[in-house]
């Protein structure tokens, strides 16, 4: 980093060491309480542990299990990469509709930002059971809705097929965080870009893919990144809802690994399905982020390349 | 500048030291006062839930005032307790006391009590139903003293009966009767059901209704083939699933209780939990043993609560004594409310073989001595389990209703 | 600016469509709890009570001592937002405005921690907390905070990044440090995420079952969320209180998030300009 104005001596010695001084905090957390439990988890991914005794060191014994004895374990990563693939891109056009939606200067757009954040309150324990009485085939409320409209209903949680839908809608329930992220940076967005563009003869449509597109791209690259995450570590829904079924249609990897760990008590076993999905979501965010240089834009940047002539990082 | 650097620094040591405090003293204000001098302290681990929750630390309190030296803790975690309690014995944290049903998953973690029951003398050991022993035992050792139990019972609602002008089954009738009965129940136009039972029942409480027709999971050695798909389990389940077919009987998506409560539902199998819950919803049951199969038995699989002792607990013997008090007489009859008694002599002095629907569990825990369940039988119970799991669910799911005998043959392999 | 009366129409009808998917399970909860036992099952289903029971409410906060959980609960949750704040827009500054060795590598490290599933290291961190002799206390589930948390510092990385440059050279150029910036230029300038980290951490940390259900043991230092679940037994659930209290539970997130918007609103604009 160049300086316009270089500080004497005494002074620069300190500036190396400003920046680690800011994430020190950091450093120092990770230290105490993140790299212990992260070693030891490796560690234990070659042990035979089954939770009550101590455990056996048995090699690379749970990855060749895993990948050469187990079915349940690629048909639950097959299950989970689908889920990911169909929600992350409907969570984060549904998210940022919504927050278009409630950053839109009409009356009483305050009563329904608040509706709209609601449900991201509501504790996830509430969420499951009412989600399983609302679908519940036989005597929930929706089907009974659609009973009086005179629809016969799907069979929500029974059948595998809308199983995942269900799924999927009772996860978008929550989607009102990611909604805020979006809608705070829209709200950071300098009004005068909008005014110059609506002189310009922009619609409303023009305005969002010319103006405020490329100005939340820095959030679009994050909410990408942490639903990617989310998705694919999604456990506490299927726990709670469907536990797995119906016929496993919703046995997702985070479940998979769960009952590893805590209902068949095979810790070593779980830490190594754990690592495993810890490398594909490593690989899945470094190619999030290699393609990140040709569609996300930071202002800081910008700058800096005009200024150094159009300089790559 | 140098100066305002150096001040600036300054600020930020004293805030990191903020933070430091702030976080210590939030720790501090809430940290316990255990640790008291010569007192033993046990934790005790319990997976009730409220309601019972306020009766149970009644009770530990009452035994903390009777033993100035030992001071119990309750601790409470719902549904969630064996994550919990997984998560402590890994750890080597475990509660010292804890309650505890599966003991084969556990038994490593576990303290043997066969030496403290020798003490006791054998009167103590007696006075429990003796069936409930082999489902508090692993490899031959006792590993916990009975606190609780229950059969499973059909569940049936009275109105129902009534207004189809169908007799109240009684205790020694037969599946036959009981499908004669739901299809004069069911009625399609008000949604009533004739008969429910889970569409994804738990593999550890369905082995009664093989039992029942004299066969089970697996042989004496722990082998499915000639068990799991002999011919006697293959009618079991032809018999569930043509129940469903027949369409005068529904699966529920879980226990069936909730289905129960509507009050549209005429008969379902379940243990002793549903009461409560049942009464609380207004509905107007009654209870009777299982039906027996034509040329068997009726058989209930034994949900037992025990109550069992750490291996790595501290204070071993102030444990035994709290386990003592807690499955007491006086123990006993405190948790009459929500639990059916274990001791002998506590079910005679509350003539609970009197009562209209308690004495139907004791007199389903006579009908069903002898049988061990295929977790005590089997090394990995929890994998094969999640396999019949889906055996079951392959039968039973509306979209699937594949042929019994072609499953039960497949997960034999 | 104006709107055109079409697009009025279009935004209306989109907002009004989203509130009754969002908007009816938390209304079905809400008139569950208001309903008897009897009725909350009963079928063919009635949708509005026949008659409200709010003291519904009054029987479940009275079933276990929710003054205190509330009290733990809030403990932790303001506690941790002050640290998330404090530490977090450090640490993002750190990793947004500077460029340093291994910079890259540390922020890749910063990422995967939020990869890392909880189910395997989780009995690791209960034994080195049993070695701080920190289970049975809140301290686990506060002081980790102080140091930051991934999720946030990367939002807030990525709000920052989008600040232009020339800020701080400008300020270089009139002496003032490099602490000095942060707190006087960027502090302010950050406010809008901020806010936004303190309402997203409030969310997580109050709504947080499994933290406390780990690392606490002594009923008197359970949160509210803890004490919610302890109504849902292994065979059976109380629907009633579970219901009461999920909605008691809402109250403060929901006022703390109507305080919070006008921060958000007015936005990083304001305070660049």
């Amino acid at each position: 980093m160049e300086h316009a104005v270089k500080p004497h001596k005494r002074v620069r010695r300190w500036d190396k060491w400003t920046p680690y001084l800011f994430i020190s905090p950091w450093i120092i957390g990770i230290l105490l309480f993140t790299v212990g439990p992260l070693i030891f988890s490796l560690i234990m991914s070659f042990f035979d542990w089954p939770v009550t005794s101590s455990p056996k060191f048995i090699g690379l014994g749970n990855y060749t299990k895993m990948f050469t004895e187990d079915p349940q374990f690629y048909k639950s990563l097959l299950i989970t990469l689908k889920f990911a693939l169909f929600y992350v891109p409907l969570s984060l056009v549904t998210s940022l509709i919504l927050a278009m939606l409630i950053s839109q200067s009409v009356r009483g757009v305050k009563f329904f930002r608040t509706i709209f954040y609601l449900p991201a309150v509501v504790s996830g324990v509430a969420v499951s059971i009412i989600w399983g009485w609302i679908f519940n085939t036989k005597y929930g409320i929706l089907n009974y809705a659609l009973f009086l409209l005179g629809i016969e209903g799907p069979k929500w949680l029974i059948d595998p097929n809308s199983a995942i839908i269900t799924i999927v809608i009772a996860s978008a329930w929550g989607v009102g965080t990611m909604m805020l992220i979006f809608y705070t940076n829209i709200k950071s967005i300098p009004p005068d870009l909008y005014e110059s563009a609506s002189i310009d003869g922009a619609g409303p449509i023009r305005q969002f893919t010319h103006v405020t597109l490329p100005l939340i791209t820095p959030t679009i690259f994050f909410n990408l990144i942490t639903s990617t995450i989310s998705a694919l570590q999604q456990l506490t829904l299927v726990l709670l809802l469907t536990n797995g079924g119906p016929l496993k249609s919703t046995y997702f990897y985070g479940l998979f690994v769960y009952n590893n760990a805590f209902k068949h008590h095979k810790l070593g076993y779980a830490s190594a399905n754990a690592w495993f999905m810890f490398i594909i979501i490593l690989l899945l965010t470094a190619l999030i982020f290699k393609s990140s240089n040709a569609w996300v834009f930071y202002e800081n940047e910008v700058k800096k390349e005009r200024k150094k002539g159009g300089k790559k990082k | 500048m140098l100066e305002t650097k150096r001040r600036s620094w300054f600020v930020v040591i004293i805030l990191t030291m903020l933070f430091l405090s702030a976080c210590g003293s939030g720790g501090a204000g809430s940290s316990s006062d255990e640790g008291q001098s010569g007192k033993a302290t046990i934790r005790f681990a319990t997976w009730d839930s409220e309601e019972n929750l306020t009766l149970q630390q009644g009770l530990v309190d009452k035994f903390n005032e009777a033993h100035p030296d030992i001071q119990v803790s309750l601790e409470a975690y719902g549904s969630e307790y064996d994550t919990k309690i997984a998560a402590g014995m890994g750890a080597k944290d475990a509660p010292d006391v804890m309650y505890m049903w599966n003991y084969p998953t556990y038994k490593d973690a576990l303290e043997p009590l066969d030496s403290y029951l020798e003490k006791e003398g054998a009167d103590f050991k007696n006075n429990y139903y003796e069936t409930l022993w082999n489902y508090n035992s692993a490899d031959g050792k006792v590993l916990g003293l009975p606190v609780g139990y229950t059969t499973h019972v059909v569940y049936y609602n009275k109105d129902l009966f009534d207004k189809a002008n169908v007799p109240y089954p009684k205790s020694d009738w037969t599946w036959d009767d009981l499908q004669a009965a739901a299809k004069k129940l069911n009625n399609p136009d008000e949604s009533i059901s004739g008969f429910a039972f889970s569409g994804t029942p738990d593999p550890y409480d369905f082995e009664m209704f093989l039992w029942g027709n004299g066969t089970a999971y697996v042989d004496d050695s722990g082998k499915t083939q000639g068990s799991l798909n002999s011919q006697k389990s293959v009618d079991v389940l032809t018999m569930f699933q043509n129940m469903l077919k027949d369409g005068y009987a529904i699966t529920t998506e879980g226990s069936g209780s909730t289905e129960m409560k509507s009050g549209k539902v005429a008969m379902f199998t379940n243990g002793a939990w549903s009461i409560g819950s049942l009464k609380e919803a207004g509905i107007n049951f009654g209870i009777v043993e299982l039906p027996s199969f034509k040329d068997g038995s009726a058989v209930s699989i034994v949900s037992s609560s025990g109550i069992s002792m750490s291996k790595d607990s501290k204070n071993k013997d102030a444990a035994w004594e709290f386990i003592k008090f807690w499955t007491s007489e006086e123990a006993n009859k405190a948790r009459l409310d929500y639990e059916l008694p274990v001791l002998k002599s506590v079910v005679e002095s509350e003539k609970l073989q009197d009562d209209e629907l308690k004495k139907v569990f004791y007199h389903m825990l006579e009908m069903s001595e002898g049988y061990t369940p295929a977790s005590f039988k089997v090394e990995n119970w929890s994998e094969m389990s999640e396999k019949l799991a889906l055996v079951f669910e392959q039968i039973f799911n509306p979209s699937t209703l594949m042929d019994p005998k072609a499953v039960l043959d497949d997960a034999a392999e | 600016m104006k709107l055109s009366s079409w697009h009025k129409i279009v935004v209306y009808i989109l907002l009004i469509g989203f509130s009754i998917y969002f908007l009816f399970p938390f209304i079905w909860i809400v008139l569950t709890a208001l309903k008897s036992e009897a009725e909350v099952h009963q079928y063919p289903i009635t949708f509005f009570p026949s008659e409200f029971r709010f003291e519904n409410f009054v029987n479940a906060w009275k079933a276990q001592p929710f003054g205190l959980y509330f009290m733990n609960s809030v403990t932790i949750t303001v506690l941790t937002t002050l640290g998330q704040i404090i530490s977090c827009s450090l640490i993002a500054y750190g990793f947004a405005r500077y460029d340093f060795k291994f910079k890259n590598g540390l922020f890749i490290l910063l990422l995967a921690t939020m990869m890392i599933p909880w189910d395997v290291t989780m009995i690791p961190l209960y034994m080195q907390f049993n070695l701080f002799g920190w289970i049975n206390t809140l301290k686990p589930l506060i002081v980790p905070a102080f140091f930051g948390s991934a999720y946030y510092v990367f939002l807030l990385r990525q709000f920052l990044m989008n600040v232009p440059k020339d800020l701080e050279h400008a300020a270089k150029i009139d002496g003032a440090n490099d602490f000095q910036i942060y707190s006087r230029i960027f502090v302010p300038i950050m406010k809008a995420p901020l806010t936004l980290i303190a309402v997203l951490n409030m969310l997580s940390v109050w709504n947080d079952y499994l933290g406390p259900l780990i690392f606490l043991q002594d009923r008197m230092k359970y949160t509210l969320a803890l004490g919610l679940a302890s109504f849902k037994g292994v065979h059976e659930l109380q629907i009633l209180p579970i219901m009461a209290i999920t909605i008691i539970m809402i109250i403060p997130p929901v006022i703390a998030f109507l305080y919070a918007q006008k921060y958000i609103v007015e936005g990083i604009s304001g305070a660049i300009k």
